[in-house]
């Protein structure tokens, strides 16, 4: 029995984590590396066949209506098994399409992975919203002008989620990727991203127009709790797999687990898991439930991210060349969890959100 | 929803509360202060006797004794909520000494002793360290060996905190020195007014009183002593565990803090509200997020235990996490409140009655009292993650 999960919670990380142990090992993460989405196809349509994709999206368009708690165990779970990013991106960027507009004609393509949807929002030189540069016109249909970056499966996305000014305000669009010019970018963790410029493309309104601030306040906020659970998960596994190797490996003729330091910095790791797992969990379930008092994704964005990191180098450390050699899954989650900080869960902005809570502006 | 309380659980801690509104005065908290939170002064006297007559004794006793029969978090929450007041703690003779005599006393002792206890006639120090038995406790030397229908003990405790106050003693002896160490032990009651007990003070940095034990010869009838012979390691880390969950609270350091951003958000320096400086919001910031890890983690250990599991290595990481953060507490306040920061507690100019000086002082208390976190850390790597002893 976990305190962050139900019994049924706890079937779906089951049955992820024999997915996992099953699909996804090194070897074939390391083929997968060379693949435009980062997976073979088969295995991208097995997961639809599992039905992953549809966890959180409405039943009427063949999902399974599950809220942001199951979708965070989901994702969880996957981070801790290395399902590629390009998987969790399209899960959460789904998610977030059908939060916006849950009637959405193209939910039901999501819904089966047939089809792919990307979050578009950050610029070259904007991350707050009301410093983009892309901007939304027209009356009724939409038009969409401006370049949007280190968009998550930007190259392969069937359909963008935009955001950009209009007028005093902010819109949300919903943009087909088919007329839109693309570059990939390559991150240093293998993420699939892109820089797509929308030249007066076509797009549907999400939100009203120049009325969509707090629409997408919610959907980064949302995006974040998502990526808090990936790094419970992929913090678990740093952990986990750090245990193992303790207990196996052999110097000076005994098990290094014997050793007080050694001893000392699992523990550390173990409280470092252990508050960002509750931290993390406070802040997602009382977003599903409406029981926010306001601080908990904060507080949690604050500790979760840095711990992540601190354990995957602690891992590194007590792995030894062992844990440094490519071969070796823990660089995957070392590189996820510095990729996730910096997009989700930087430390300053977040420990400045904490002040300003405490102390006011 | 498992990180919010139940209706249930808002009701308990509501009732708490409304307790504390009643029975917390501004005379009580003065007294507190100036007591060093001893919480022996004649107001703290009163406020847990009030507290037993509103049954709250029992809350980790039995129901068969008169407990309340709630649960762990129930308990959690009655001792957050009375940290975070400021109020004096319950004894260790009611959250520790009293719950273990309840689970491992013959039906005699029970009888003899907790109508004692209840009826505040009866109150314990606890005596289980030595000069050379620290967080080693199973190399304790006190020697008690049967001579007709009576012990004789021979020793020195140490750390006997309270033993100048107390009417008896919960003290760890060895009764089997041929066998292994662990099992060797027994707990024996020593009354303090047994000749042959000698207490000895030892002033503490904080400005704590705590004494020395010396028995020598001390004569103790046959029946005081506790259950069973040579289990007393064990016992001990009962009664030890039951004091975990005040230890690993956040809540008195919470307090602290909670005071400490009320007064920075008011106070100007150099021209500028001092809520303005950068460092400043951002170590207020860092601790915030800490406190709340603390609370978590003390929440889930709660948890546990009311999912019926023993949180071993649980108990250790909030021990560990608590100690270490109010040290960190303790020290950034006393920063943040520049050269303020350094007036004694006593001095009437000190900010927030010098609270912060006196965390940084009993800090090192807190990280090697209980169990070293040195040990607390092994057990969390061996019972929490398997690791191995050899």
């Amino acid at each position: 029995m976990e305190l962050a999960r139900s019994a049924e919670q706890q079937e779906l990380a089951d049955a992820v984590e024999r997915f996992c142990q099953q699909q996804i090992t090194p070897e074939r993460l390391t083929a997968w590396g060379q693949q435009a989405r980062g997976i073979d196809p088969a295995a991208w349509r097995a997961i639809g066949a599992l039905g992953w994709f549809g966890l959180g999206l409405p039943e009427s368009c063949g999902g399974s209506g599950l809220g942001l708690t199951d979708v965070g165990v989901l994702l969880q779970e996957c981070a801790r098994g290395l399902v590629p990013r390009s998987v969790i991106n399209a899960i959460r960027a789904s998610w977030a399409l059908a939060r916006l507009d849950a009637d959405t004609p193209e939910l039901s393509r999501l819904a089966t992975g047939d089809a792919v949807v990307a979050l578009a929002l950050d610029e070259q030189s904007a991350r707050q919203p009301l410093q983009y540069r892309t901007a939304i016109e027209g009356i009724g249909a939409a038009r969409v002008r401006g370049e949007k970056w280190y968009v998550p499966n930007g190259m392969h996305a069937d359909w963008h989620v935009v955001a950009g000014r209009e007028g005093d305000g902010l819109s949300v669009v919903l943009v087909d990727a088919a007329p839109t010019k693309r570059r990939a970018l390559r991150p240093f963790d293998g993420e699939e991203q892109a820089i797509i410029a929308f030249e007066g493309a076509a797009g549907r309104r999400l939100t009203p127009a120049g009325d969509g601030a707090a629409a997408l306040h919610r959907l980064q906020r949302e995006a974040t709790a998502l990526a808090l659970a990936e790094m419970v998960g992929g913090a678990q596994a740093a952990l986990d797999t750090t245990v193992a190797y303790v207990k196996e490996r052999e110097q000076f003729g005994q098990k290094i687990a014997v050793f007080q330091a050694v001893q000392h910095q699992i523990a550390d790791m173990a409280m470092s898991f252990t508050a960002a797992k509750h931290l993390a969990w406070q802040a997602i379930t009382r977003m599903d439930a409406g029981t926010e008092d306001g601080t908990e994704l904060d507080l949690a964005a604050a500790y979760v991210a840095p711990a992540f990191k601190r354990l995957t180098l602690a891992a590194h450390h007590l792995h030894g060349g062992a844990g440094f050699v490519v071969e070796h899954p823990l660089h995957w989650h070392s590189e996820r969890a510095q990729a996730l900080a910096i997009r989700y869960a930087p430390e300053a902005p977040a420990l400045e959100a904490v002040a300003t809570q405490l102390l006011g502006e | 929803m498992r990180y919010d309380f139940t209706p249930q659980q808002l009701a308990w801690r509501d009732e708490v509360r409304a307790f504390l509104r009643e029975n917390i005065t501004p005379a009580l908290l003065d007294e507190q202060r100036e007591a060093g939170n001893e919480g022996k002064g004649p107001l703290a006297q009163q406020f847990i006797l009030a507290m037993r007559d509103k049954g709250l004794w029992g809350i980790a006793w039995p129901t068969e004794y008169g407990g309340l029969g709630r649960s762990a978090i129930d308990q959690w929450i009655f001792v957050d909520e009375l940290e975070s007041a400021g109020a004096p703690m319950l004894p260790l003779t009611v959250t520790s000494v009293a719950p273990t005599i309840m689970r491992i006393g013959s039906e005699a002792q029970k009888r003899e002793w907790l109508p004692r206890i209840t009826a505040t006639e009866v109150d314990f120090a606890v005596a289980y360290s030595e000069p050379e038995a620290g967080t080693d406790m199973a190399a304790l030397r006190t020697r008690a060996v049967l001579d007709g229908d009576e012990w004789v003990v021979n020793g020195l405790k140490m750390w006997n905190t309270m033993a100048h106050m107390a009417t008896h003693n919960w003290v760890a002896v060895r009764t089997e020195p041929e066998a292994p160490k662990h099992k060797g032990i027994s707990m024996l009651i020593v009354p303090m007014d047994a000749p042959g007990v000698t207490v000895q003070p030892i002033y503490v940095w904080p400005g704590l009183r705590t004494n020395a034990l010396f028995l020598d010869n001390v004569r103790v009838p046959r029946d005081y002593l506790v259950g069973e012979r040579g289990m007393g390691f064990y016992y001990a880390a009962m009664a030890l565990n039951f004091e975990r969950l005040s230890i690993g609270s956040i809540a008195m350091a919470r307090r602290y803090f909670r005071e400490l951003v009320a007064l920075v958000r008011e106070l100007v320096v150099d021209g500028e509200p001092l809520r303005r400086q950068p460092w400043v919001r951002e170590r207020l910031a860092r601790l915030a997020v800490d406190i709340e890890a603390a609370r978590v983690i003390g929440l889930e250990t709660a948890w546990q235990v009311e999912q019926g599991a023993v949180p071993a290595a649980q108990s250790s990481m909030a021990k560990v996490f608590v100690s270490e953060l109010s040290q960190r507490i303790a020290d950034a306040g006393s920063e943040i409140l520049g050269l303020n920061g350094q007036l004694h507690p006593e001095e009437p100019a000190a900010l927030l009655h010098g609270r912060l000086q006196w965390l940084y002082r009993t800090s090192p208390l807190l990280a090697f009292g209980g169990g070293t976190n040195e040990v607390q850390r092994n057990i969390i790597a061996m019972l929490g993650y398997g690791l191995p002893r050899k």
